[in-house]
């Protein structure tokens, strides 16, 4: 059986969970079984029409299931009281929804507000919630949605499923109506917010890649969302169920997995740097003194400024901060192998650097970086797919249908 | 609309949707508030002083004294009035209340019955309304209200039906996912965000009941009609004139205020 139904408590179960239409010849979700373990991001991902976001509005329900249960914590709350209910889970859609009449701090202390929480306390949360968010309290608190960015109005939404602590999140396609490059941008934050808060989290959406990055387990629906394959991101590119699951992983299951090495998993390379205001003579050693050639030059704070050789160095009458190249393609630790990739062809030094979440020089990432990383996924495959043979051989599905 | 001070970002026009255009259409949309608010009051009072000057100007005989003197024109000011007011409040309390129910889930299947007979009550001749109300239970202040009322109920009940269908789906389903209840988003999401159409209606209403109003003259409850209906049988140009001015002026200053209402009701952020 998967992973999932080893852990021993589960912070949500679904329990033959059916959703029946009338008029409908076929239920729109059939009987779907699924373990969510405690803190992690359990994506369910699948063609349009598989039922995924019936699933997901079951849990909080929204959406009233025809039959089976929805065990949160152990409990069920397929009886209990359904608003009560939607006041302890997080929710965040694609629209977003925030409510336009009310400001920001109004629309991140609802449903504190609505759990009569006191108005001091309600106050100090939001702006708790917000600077968790990257938003800077005294410069967003009163602000009406309309004065935000479609990026910041996100964070706000999420800020705002974070309300009263809930342990659990329903996510719905949050980033799809998110531009592509704020989108990465916000699913690393998200992925760093949900590292502090480790909450557990139901995230839909038909984007593979998403998946991917984003959940700790995928669960792949087909349609009346029977699950397909319901495993770690790295077991489903390595081991698809089935044909369904490889066509809907697509092409370049290989490169996808990029996606699931971060930079602070690998080890960086060390370039030689120095600050801006050293002394050229100085600068000039250090280079000679290295492989490379070039130098990377820091600012005061350790950011990174600028790539420079040995003769931007020997031209004197420049002040250093001018000379040579801009220092692009940085990127930090939480960052993919694939982000870096992105950045490091893009690069004019062919490498990307990595700056901690202060902006500081870490050390470089380049391509011999990611290609032993993807000898070592090569290996990896080899080993899973030996093992598989040998389940298939062997009676019984080793990644079956759960339930 | 007020723009934030504060630099946006880039992708804020972008994400503007809905609400840049409705933007543009305030821009376009003609005047200034403060036009709007100073302008029309200061216009009413010139034609007021116009045509003060003009009935001053004039000899009148007795029935053009008898109509036209400020006590008698006092009282038919306040009962135009009156009228109006009545009626209207008596407009919202059913047409209000009516287009919530029709917008509920449960009870949204009334609305095309609701609206068939809110249509009938517009489309029968308010005149006709008055002349058979007035057949059926007599005349008098009671049944010229029931016939302004019957008259104006389908704007307002059409708007506030438009105002509250009109609130993106999303908002409604992000309060019911964070555990609002569903009167708790009626009254703190969908109904502040509905107030500028439901207002519209309202003012569409008063002004209708200011303009039907006159007719009241004809089944027994007074009015400015009553001056221009003087005027008409004794075929007195300046009794007409005033009439039919001061009604006019009544109208137009009645919508002024409800302009007013309108601007400072609007939903912040909106």
């Amino acid at each position: 059986m998967t992973d999932a139904s080893r852990s021993p408590e589960p912070m949500i179960r679904l329990e033959s969970l059916t959703k029946r239409y009338p008029g409908q010849a076929v239920p729109a979700v059939d009987g779907i079984t699924l373990d969510i373990p405690k803190g992690e991001i359990v994506v369910l991902v699948g063609p349009s029409g598989c039922g995924k976001t019936t699933v997901l509005k079951m849990i909080n329900r929204l959406i009233e299931p025809t039959s089976g249960r929805v065990l949160i914590g152990g409990e069920d709350v397929t009886r209990a009281d359904a608003d009560e209910l939607r006041r302890h889970i997080g929710y965040v859609i694609q629209q977003i929804g925030l409510f336009p009449h009310m400001t920001v701090a109004e629309n991140v202390g609802m449903v504190p507000k609505l759990l009569r929480w006191e108005k001091q306390r309600i106050a100090a949360r939001v702006d708790e919630l917000l600077e968790l968010v990257g938003l800077d309290p005294a410069e967003y608190r009163d602000r009406y949605p309309k004065e935000l960015s479609g990026g910041q109005r996100q964070r706000v939404g999420v800020a705002r499923a974070l309300g009263a602590d809930p342990p659990v999140m329903l996510m719905d396609e949050p980033f799809g109506a998110i531009d592509p490059i704020t989108r990465d941008r916000l699913q690393n934050e998200f992925l760093r917010i949900q590292a502090d808060v480790r909450k557990t989290i139901v995230f839909v959406t038909h984007d593979i890649d998403e998946a991917i990055k984003m959940g700790d387990r995928i669960a792949i629906l087909r349609e009346q969302s029977h699950i397909a394959q319901y495993d770690t991101p790295e077991a489903i590119l390595t081991a698809p169920a089935d044909g369904f699951v490889e066509d809907f992983i697509g092409a370049g299951a290989a490169l996808k997995r990029l996606n699931l090495t971060r930079v602070r998993e690998v080890p960086l390379d060390h370039w030689p740097a120095a600050s801006v205001h050293e002394d050229r003579a100085r600068l000039r050693r250090l280079l000679a003194e290295s492989e490379q050639g070039s130098l990377l030059l820091l600012d005061e704070e350790d950011r990174p400024l600028r790539w420079v050789t040995a003769r931007d160095l020997a031209r004197e009458r420049e002040p250093l901060h001018r000379v040579g190249l801009p220092a692009t393609a940085v990127v930090e630790p939480h960052a993919t192998l694939h982000d870096a990739l992105d950045e490091m062809v893009t690069s004019t030094v062919g490498c990307a650097i990595v700056v901690d979440r202060r902006g500081r020089y870490q050390g470089v990432v380049d391509l011999g970086t990611v290609t032993s990383a993807i000898d070592e996924m090569r290996s990896d495959v080899r080993r899973r797919d030996r093992a598989v043979a040998e389940a298939e051989a062997a009676p019984g599905d080793a990644v079956g249908e759960v339930g | 609309m007020t723009a934030p001070t504060v630099d946006r970002g880039g992708d804020v026009a972008g994400a503007g949707d809905a609400l840049a255009a409705e933007e543009l259409v305030e821009e376009l949309g003609g005047p200034s508030p403060l036009w709007r608010w100073v302008g029309t009051p200061v216009v009413l009072a010139g034609v007021c002083a116009a045509l003060y000057v003009y009935v001053q100007g004039q000899d009148l005989d007795r029935i053009e004294e008898a109509a036209l003197n400020a006590p008698m024109i006092r009282q038919r000011v306040l009962e135009h009035l009156e009228l109006t007011a009545v009626s209207t409040f008596f407009v919202i309390v059913i047409a209000v209340p009516l287009g919530m129910l029709v917008t509920r889930p449960a009870t949204r299947r009334l609305a095309p019955a609701v609206l068939a007979v809110a249509n009938v009550g517009q489309s029968i001749p308010s005149i006709g309304i008055l002349v058979l109300l007035a057949v059926v239970v007599g005349i008098g202040f009671e049944q010229a209200i029931t016939a302004l009322v019957l008259y104006a109920v389908l704007p307002v009940l059409r708007n506030t039906m438009v105002g509250l269908d009109q609130v993106d789906r999303s908002l409604i389903e992000a309060g019911r996912g964070m555990g609002m209840t569903a009167r708790q988003v009626l009254l703190r999401i969908e109904l502040p965000l509905a107030v500028p159409v439901m207002l519209a209606g309202i003012r569409t209403a008063l002004v209708i009941n200011v303009g039907t109003a006159a007719l009241a003259t004809f089944i027994g409850a007074g009015g400015l009609g009553w001056i221009i209906n003087q005027g008409n049988i004794h075929d007195r140009t300046p009794v007409l004139v005033t009439g039919s001015v001061l009604t006019a002026v009544v109208a137009l200053a009645l919508d002024w205020i409800a302009g007013i209402v309108e601007d400072l009701l609007r939903p912040k952020g909106t």
